[in-house]
């Protein structure tokens, strides 16, 4: 299909006219004598996060909503200002803490790219398969409290039993099950463990299992279907202007994806489908999320292939200037001690420049803004989060719902409140 | 193209400096000729301060050091002058059959303001909250200009340069 | 050797396959207080019952949040503890789980849940960023959560791994069983 449909979700656009992101009460619609206003959280009963929502009710119908956020606001960018190129690496983990590795690789993609490093391939396949586990990881969660939320309670226990099962194979690489802080500017941090692929393609082999069990209890349910269904429309252009992407913005009807459309690491030697539906509701976009997670394991597969291999191969980059050199160097080499020792103490700097590098996160398009001033330290570190984006059609995809809608509708969108807040 | 000032490639990236009182019209001009239909992120940089320390030792690239480049030799090397305290970074993407990137930059002194593109691309209303609540940055024009991130009674904007980390002392158990 | 069943499943306190070690020093604090406080039978009953059911409420912040959630799952289950019945509600909860960073922002609200809850109340602070502030010494984040709530156990790690999370658990129950009473009662809440 073309990249934007010319079917029609809705005619016209539903994003609200005095502010973007307030949906504001219709005195044509609504009696303002009628209206109750509630506010949600931000301790709340569901799972995305410290979200407040300022709600004006009709009975059970929404009239207005506002979404307060900051609650979770770390200052991740100003603290990473302070600290060098090589520590602040440990911080974007923490950002969209579902997507750890998305946001550290974004990170890292961009540092790279001011240095003029080149990345050997091992590392990079290796980075795009945990990318790709990542993802999956990401949905199953999503999976696991959304339906959680909507009411499909059984969902959370059989999503999060493959997901400790992804998390195994993080930990096997990366030595964590989360925050695995794995990557580094050159490479990865250490070398993939031996049986890493072939665990992993036991993973591959019982994931689509899974997959095919959780649509088989969720696809053709009645009562799922009355609540996914035609609820939290979003039109491909509404979608475009208010900046939507990633699976939202697929599930509109949009056939957009980073990963395809403009690619980075090696996803241009891979094959794989992109997953577009047409409705826009909550419905399509938890297909497009089921879709992606067997699209996530075919690429996995294909990635153990190529990084058996590449067996052998190195993990990290040769510059010295940049990436620690073999300890065993540092008994006979005096340069190796002294690259070495600057690079631990002082870091090393990354030349004068600006770079805006973008990938696909489970959520969205995630990117990272990076200027340096050719020191130790970065100068301006800025994250576009996905999900700051997504939380902004709240207003536009809740209009017409009920209260209960709301809670799907915020489902669907996928924020978290760590991506957003920053 | 309406209001670019200059325009620069680097590390295969384009930026398009605009003058900020013709943003609007540049901004419409790239959406509606260009076909930069999304607004990918709306960034505000605080250049106080740069260029002020001079960076010595050898920088880390992948090419080496060359011996002709001033600043590889443990000399200072400054990096190049900014126009202007702030920079407003607009990032563009083109969804379309041939997708492209641009970068659209403002820069502006600390009390300037810019217009708010708001009614260009809806996406901008948080992103240029956020510009306002972490650097101060003005946007005329735009709906709902708050603190999105702070506290409302919270003063200052934490992000400039001239705002202190915050935090309190970590003290160790050793010590007194 | 104390007969709590942390020493007696010979975990000692430091986590360490170590067979010739005695108990660690949590058993044996937890031990010396229980002979201390003599609870009388009753007291004993009242607190199996306590720390057979300790309701969680739902507050999960942020990264440590998921780690919590996994604590639910099959793997983790702390169903087996009694606990698997999180509640939304304050009023009902009897375990409030900081996990995840606390803002100044957020603090009024975690406040005003903790005063919600009805006592017997025990906090546990999970990870590193609710204990201290982790790795956030900034402007915006509190530098832990015990600035503003009384805390039973805390429990470090970034995040920490769902086992270490349910190791707090048992020596919060240990605790509980000891009669050892809750963080306000040692500390004082402040009006």
């Amino acid at each position: 299909m073309a990249i934007v449909p010319s079917t029609r979700i809705y005619e016209g656009t539903r994003i609200p006219q005095r502010v973007p992101t307030i949906l504001d009460v219709d005195p044509r619609k609504h009696d303002p004598g009628d209206i109750l206003r509630v506010n949600f959280g931000p301790n709340h009963p569901s799972t995305h996060g410290v979200l407040r929502l300022i709600v004006d009710l009709d009975g059970e119908a929404i009239a207005g909503i506002e979404a307060v956020i900051g609650y979770l606001h770390t200052g991740f960018e100003k603290t990473m200002e302070q600290k060098s190129w090589w520590k602040s690496v440990t911080y974007p983990a923490r950002i969209d803490y579902l997507g750890f590795h998305a946001n550290e690789l974004e990170y890292v993609l961009a540092v790279e790219k001011l240095l003029g490093i080149e990345v050997p391939r091992r590392a990079t396949w290796a980075r795009m398969c945990l990318a790709e586990l990542n993802r999956i990881h990401s949905h199953l969660v999503w999976l696991g409290t959304s339906a959680l939320e909507i009411g499909a309670i059984s969902m959370f226990w059989y999503a999060f039993d493959d997901r400790d099962a992804v998390l195994d194979l993080f930990e096997l690489a990366g030595g964590a099950r989360f925050h695995t802080r794995y990557v580094q500017a050159g490479g990865l941090a250490e070398d993939l463990p031996p049986g890493f692929t072939g665990e992993t393609r036991k993973f591959c082999e019982a994931m689509p299992r899974s997959v095919d069990e959780y649509e088989a209890i969720l696809d053709k349910q009645k009562i799922w279907l009355e609540r996914t269904k035609g609820i939290g429309l979003l039109s491909a252009e509404d979608a475009l202007a208010l900046g939507q992407s990633g699976p939202v913005l697929r599930a509109s009807g949009v056939d957009w994806d980073l990963r395809r459309n403009m690619p980075y690491l090696a996803y241009d030697e891979v094959a794989f489908d992109v997953p577009v539906y047409a409705n826009g509701d909550v419905y399509d976009r938890y297909k497009v999320r089921m879709d992606e997670m067997r699209e996530s394991v075919r690429i996995v597969e294909q990635c153990c292939d190529r990084l058996d291999e590449m067996e052998g191969e190195p993990w990290i980059a040769d510059d010295r200037k940049v990436v620690l050199p073999p300890r065993h160097e540092l008994q006979t080499s005096m340069e190796s001690l002294i690259y070495h020792f600057k690079i631990v103490t002082e870091g090393y700097r990354v030349p004068e420049g600006e770079v805006y590098v973008v990938i696909e996160s489970p959520r969205g398009e995630a990117g990272c803004y990076v200027v340096s001033d050719g020191g130790a330290r970065p100068w301006r570190v800025s994250f576009r989060a996905p999900s700051f984006a997504a939380l902004q059609a709240t207003a536009t995809a809740v209009q017409g719902s009920l209260v209960a809608d709301m809670v799907a509708v915020a489902a669907s969108l996928d924020f978290l409140m760590g991506d957003t807040d920053r | 193209m309406p209001g670019v000032v200059e325009s620069r490639e680097a590390l295969g990236e384009t930026t398009l400096v605009v003058d900020p009182a013709r943003l609007v019209d540049a901004c419409l001009h790239l959406r509606d000729e260009d076909g930069f239909n999304v607004l990918s992120d709306v960034t505000a940089t605080d250049y106080l301060g740069w260029g002020e320390q001079g960076v010595a030792g050898y920088i880390g690239t992948g090419s080496g050091r060359d011996l002709n480049e001033p600043g590889s030799q443990g000399l200072a090397h400054v990096p190049s002058p900014k126009p202007k305290r702030f920079s407003v970074s607009y990032h563009l993407l083109r969804v379309s059959d041939d997708p492209a990137r641009v970068r659209v930059q403002v820069w502006l002194d600390d009390g300037e303001s810019v217009a708010t593109v708001v009614p260009v691309w809806p996406a901008a209303d948080w992103f240029e909250r956020e510009a306002w609540d972490m650097l101060g940055v003005r946007f005329d024009g735009h709906p709902n200009l708050v603190r999105i991130l702070m506290p409302e009674d919270w003063e200052g904007h934490p992000l400039r340069k001239d705002y202190p980390l915050g935090g309190e002392p970590v003290r160790f158990s050793d010590e007194d | 050797m104390s007969d709590r069943p942390l020493a007696k499943a010979g975990l000692q306190s430091e986590r360490v396959l170590w067979p010739e070690r005695g108990p660690g020093v949590f058993e044996r604090e937890v031990a010396e207080l229980e002979d201390a406080l003599l609870l009388t039978t009753m007291e004993k009953a009242v607190a199996w019952a306590r720390s057979s059911s300790v309701w969680p409420d739902t507050f999960g912040l942020a990264c440590c949040a998921i780690e919590m959630m996994s604590i639910v799952s099959s793997r983790y289950d702390i169903a087996r503890f009694g606990m698997e019945r999180f509640s939304s509600s304050p009023r009902q909860a009897d375990l409030l789980i900081v996990s995840g960073r606390v803002t100044h922002k957020m603090a009024p609200a975690i406040r005003q849940v903790y005063d919600q809850m009805l006592e017997p109340k025990w906090v546990i602070a999970m990870g590193a960023c609710a204990s201290s502030g982790g790795m956030f010494n900034n402007y915006t984040i509190l530098q832990g959560v015990d600035k503003i709530i009384p805390v039973d156990i805390h429990v470090p790690g970034c995040p920490p791994r769902p086992e270490a999370l349910i190791e707090g658990i048992v020596r919060l129950h240990e605790k509980i069983r000891a009669g050892v009473p809750p963080a306000y009662e040692i500390r004082g809440v402040a009006e």
